[in-house]
């Protein structure tokens, strides 16, 4: 832990984060360069979001792997970042694009036109768009809540699918 | 802190005492107190409020006096055992820890693929981790005949020139270093270790006394034993992965909507064809629904299905007929002195012609059955593949009525070379037809599935076979089934010692043809399109030849069939699998280069999930095909005279026969022939029997279980759901009036939504996670109604299920209280 990058990232810091995410030392060191290598203004932040270091560790703390050693240890703090709850949360807070907690048909219009581009028409669109509400609503509000699209992808396998493996 | 200071002083005290001799009772006591102690402290110093500077002070002190003392705590003898258990612990689990990252780093070519899969998506990116696996395989059953089979031959055998098959003859002895000759493989190649026919059949060579017959016997089995298992090892894995995807039939176009965006995509190329494959998929689930609700008319539906089928069986033998007829002719032909050209091809080209137009026939004919687009294509590769298993076998039928005659009058096993030469030309002939017939359908062929509903995109699309793109196999399927076909049945007829020329040749040309299209079709394309397109009348880059994409259905499945050649041919060319490990190197250079310089990514960019256990079936099934051609000779044919390890024996297995009654103690000979008893193997044969059908009925009766458990939750969610609904209504309207007559209190409102609702049990208990639903979910951010606390808590076991269930309680309350807000109160 000599290098350059190192210097810029304090010893509390990475406690901290080390806590936070669950990530290994050496795994932060390594993320920390990289970053610094894609923060092509030196500035802190990546360009468009304005994500600093630590916004960028703790989405990535997502995407670790979940390893079975880990459902032991702590069983009355707070739940781990990576644990399979949370990846759907993050997955389901890309869909929820006003952030209220639930997927309104307009917010499916809106993936699906980002998806799809112009190929479809508005109205196969729309169809599209009432028959997955449809599918997935179980409470009869032509939203779907958070428990609702946990259900939908049930049989998923999340932990495999969003887990990247950073080299240790 | 005091304390801690106070527990340094006294801990250096214990290493001033301890330094002498071994300690009294109560001083091993009180460091064991201490280590536990500074254990604990080294547990839990992330959370003392300490600054950062003391934290790593009082860290590395407790860490030294643990170390220090640990080893102090075995009593007498066994203190050192104890430090040295603990210290072998401690390096075990760091040596794990490295060893584990350093085999990560090992996986070869993971940049490369990483980069493949970013810009073409994760179904090329399988191709090349396919290949990889492949590589990996290959390089086992190298090692193994390398080690056991060469290299003792090479140095213990009798050396080059000592005996008459290890000796170049001396007609062709100025020839033998030829370029040419040597390519051939004849002259020296021929004549040394890569081939079967240099071994000598002497029992033991050399100071070790090294069996190699023995040894050459049980490497050629041994090599079709890792890889039958390895081959269903994976298979296996592969399946562990898929079953918890399950039937998706409830959330199809849900899943649609949340999963089909590939986040592993770097390029905003390969993401334009995303675009495109997420559309179409849309497209195709819009025509299965349209499907399945149209109407049928069943009669016509069947009698014009029966007439199609008549109509293609009309045609399949048509063409069996045909085959049969001109290669009958060509035997004419070939008793005649002067023929033309045609009439010396005629046979290749008749076949390469049916193999060109008979499908797009069955098509048409297959128009009048009306199938789901998806069963159509299913039913069109079944009579492609039968129009090609039919024709070889009339091929092969024609053949070997020529053949017998052949061995009829004449004493010794021919070698037909007329017919060999003209099997292989068939298969080169075949193999670049394949390629001409790759691009001339993929340009041309019209869409057949979705009527005026899908707009033209630029190449064809036909509606998916699970992710299988379908054009290629069709194409691939002739040639290498072919030729293995034709090669188990030549290897009756051929001396072993050719054989293994003949596998080393094809392998060879294969290699040599598709490293050549590659460049032709693939390269010399994609070059010929960016320089010409600027002065070209239309645009070459989006009309026709445009550039290439990557085949890899016709790429996995050459792979998978030339792998079967070279099981087929290590028994009788040790040297082949060699050639095979070189070859699968290069290739993958090659085709890594060759993929980011010339093709595009796919138009359909599809996942590459389920396919996989279909390939590996396949070669499942190509390594029995291989595995039975030498079974049968090594069974039932004698080995020739004057060439192999084998050579002077009546059988091949007689080498194990003849090791054992003379290198192993008499009473074991007398075990394996009891085992080798009848009367043993059968009733085992048959207990085997039973214990298969035994596993199959009791994983149909869990699969069954398991459907019906699925249906009972299914049907449980559609009551939920239409329960839920009607009660949302329900309280809804019921809010609505109690909202009249209420006050400011918010728990207020939730009395009289508990009068009207403890009549049924499932709703008191939905009662009771209304209740504590605004105390679970966290983002409703609502105050807990003291209301809440008398309600039973017992119901909580209940409360995961029907935590679901809390939050729409939450919404008409929520509705009803934002209404009652609004209602100006009195």
């Amino acid at each position: 832990m000599g290098s350059r990058a190192s210097t810029l990232l304090r010893d509390e810091e990475l406690e901290e984060i080390k806590k936070e995410t669950g990530c290994e030392f050496g795994q932060i060191t390594r993320l920390y360069s990289r970053f610094t290598s894609l923060d092509k203004g030196e500035n802190g932040t990546l360009r468009e979001d304005q994500v600093n270091f630590r916004g960028f560790m703790r989405t990535l703390a997502h995407f670790r792997p979940i390893e079975d050693n880990e459902k032991s240890k702590d069983v009355n703090g707070p739940e781990p970042l990576n644990s399979r709850s949370n990846k759907l949360h993050f997955a389901f807070r890309l869909y929820d694009l006003d952030k209220d907690d639930k997927i309104s048909r307009d917010e499916l219009l809106q993936v699906l036109r980002m998806m799809v581009g112009v190929n479809i028409s508005d109205e196969q669109l729309g169809s599209i768009a009432d028959r997955t509400i449809q599918e997935a609503d179980q409470d009869g509000d032509s939203a779907i809540s958070f428990t609702e699209f946990v259900k939908v992808l049930e049989k998923v396998d999340v932990e495999q699918k969003m887990s990247i493996r950073f080299l240790h | 802190m005091w304390k801690q200071l106070k527990k340094h002083r006294s801990s250096s005290s214990a290493s001033s005492a301890s330094c002498g001799e071994s300690l009294s009772e109560e001083e091993l006591a009180r460091i064991l107190e201490q280590v536990e102690d500074k254990k604990k402290l080294i547990a839990t110093m992330r959370s003392k409020p300490w600054p950062m500077a003391r934290k790593l002070a009082e860290l590395r002190e407790a860490q030294e006096f643990v170390e220090k003392y640990e080893g102090a705590l075995g009593k007498g003898k066994g203190k050192r055992l104890y430090a040295c258990r603990m210290l072998m612990a401690k390096k075990w689990a760091k040596f794990k820890r490295d060893f584990d990252n350093f085999k990560t780093q090992c996986i070869p070519w993971e940049m490369k693929i990483k980069d493949i899969e970013s810009h073409f998506g994760s179904s090329v990116a399988s191709y090349f981790i396919f290949l990889r696996w492949m590589y990996g395989v290959n390089l086992v059953l190298f090692g193994l005949i390398f080690g056991l089979v060469i290299i003792p031959e090479v140095l213990m055998g009798m050396p080059y020139g000592s005996i008459p098959r290890k000796t170049v003859p001396r007609a062709e002895e100025e020839k033998a270093m030829d370029f040419s000759v040597l390519w051939d493989f004849e002259g020296y190649i021929k004549y040394s270790a890569l081939f079967y026919g240099y071994y000598n059949n002497q029992r033991t060579i050399g100071w070790l006394r090294y069996r190699l017959p023995m040894a050459y016997f049980m490497v050629g089995v041994s090599v079709f034993g890792y890889s039958l298992m390895i081959v269903i090892r994976s298979m296996a894995s592969n399946t562990q992965g898929s079953t918890s995807e399950g039937e998706n039939d409830n959330f199809t176009f849900s899943f649609k909507m949340f999963t089909s965006w590939d986040y592993l995509i770097g390029n905003s190329e390969t993401a334009d064809s995303k675009y495109a494959s997420i559309t179409t998929s849309f497209k195709e689930s819009i025509v299965d629904e349209q499907e399945s609700n149209k109407e049928e008319n069943v009669h016509l539906t069947r009698f014009l299905r029966v007439l199609a089928n008549f109509l293609i069986i009309c045609c399949l033998c048509g063409s069996g007929y045909l085959i049969y007829f001109v290669v009958k002719r060509s035997q004419e032909f070939s008793k005649m002195q002067n023929i033309s050209w045609y009439e010396r091809n005629e046979v290749e080209i008749v076949m390469s012609l049916l193999g060109m137009f008979c499908p797009p026939l069955f098509e048409t004919i297959a128009a009048l059955e009306n199938y789901h687009p998806r069963i159509g294509l299913k039913w069109q590769l079944g009579r492609i593949f039968a129009l090609f298993l039919g024709n070889l076998y009339t091929f092969l039928l024609a053949l070997m009525d020529d053949v017998h005659l052949k061995v009829k009058t004449t004493n010794f096993p021919p070698i037909p070379s007329a017919h060999h030469i003209s099997f292989l030309k068939y298969n080169t002939f075949l193999v670049y037809n394949v390629h001409e017939l790759k691009k001339f359908w993929k340009v041309d062929r019209p869409s057949c599935s979705f009527g005026s509903d899908v707009p033209a995109s630029r190449k064809s699309v036909v509606a998916p076979l699970s992710d299988v793109d379908v054009h290629s196999p069709q194409r691939k399927f002739p040639t290498v089934p072919i030729a293995l076909f034709c090669s188990c049945l030549f290897i009756c007829y051929l001396a072993d010692c050719e054989l293994s020329k003949e596998f080393m040749r094809l392998t060879v040309s294969d290699m040599l043809v598709t490293y050549i299209t590659i460049l032709l079709g693939d390269f010399l394309r994609a070059c010929f399109v960016r320089f010409m397109n600027y002065c070209w009348c239309w645009d070459l880059e989006a009309g026709f030849p445009s550039y290439a994409e990557f085949d890899i259905s016709g790429n996995v499945l050459g792979l998978i069939f030339n792998q079967g050649m070279i099981w087929m041919g290590s028994f009788y060319a040790p040297g082949l699998v060699g050639i095979n490990v070189l070859r699968l190197l290069t290739s993958m250079y090659f085709q890594c280069w060759a993929v980011m310089s010339s093709n595009v990514p796919h138009e359909r960019v599809f996942k590459a999930s389920r396919s996989n256990n279909f390939y590996m079936g396949l070669l499942l099934l190509v390594l029995f095909l291989s595995l039975l051609p030498v079974a049968y000779t090594i069974m039932s044919l004698p080995p020739s005279f004057d060439c192999g390890p084998f050579s002077g024996k009546n059988r091949m297995y007689d080498v194990i026969q003849e090791t054992i009654e003379n290198d192993f103690p008499t009473f074991l000979g007398k075990i394996f022939a009891f085992l080798a008893n009848p009367g043993l193997i059968i009733p085992a044969i048959l207990l085997m029997f039973l214990a298969i059908y035994y596993l199959n009925s009791v994983s149909k009766s869990l699969s069954r279980s398991n459907a019906q458990l699925r249906k009972k939750i299914q049907a449980l969610r559609e009551i939920e759901k239409s329960h839920k609904s009607v009660k949302g209504r329900a309280t809804a309207r019921d809010s609505e009036e109690t909202a009249n007559g209420n006050s400011k209190n918010s728990t207020q409102l939730q009395l009289p939504k508990e009068g009207t609702m403890r009549h049924s049990a499932s709703q008191s208990q939905t009662l009771d996670q209304k209740a504590q639903g605004p105390e679970a979910s966290s983002s409703a951010g609502k105050a807990v109604p003291p209301a809440s606390q008398h309600l039973p808590i017992s119901r909580s076991p209940g409360a995961r299920t029907g935590s679901g269930q809390a939050r729409p309680q939450a919404h008409p309350w929520r509705s009803a209280s934002g209404k009652s807000a609004q209602r100006p109160r009195h």
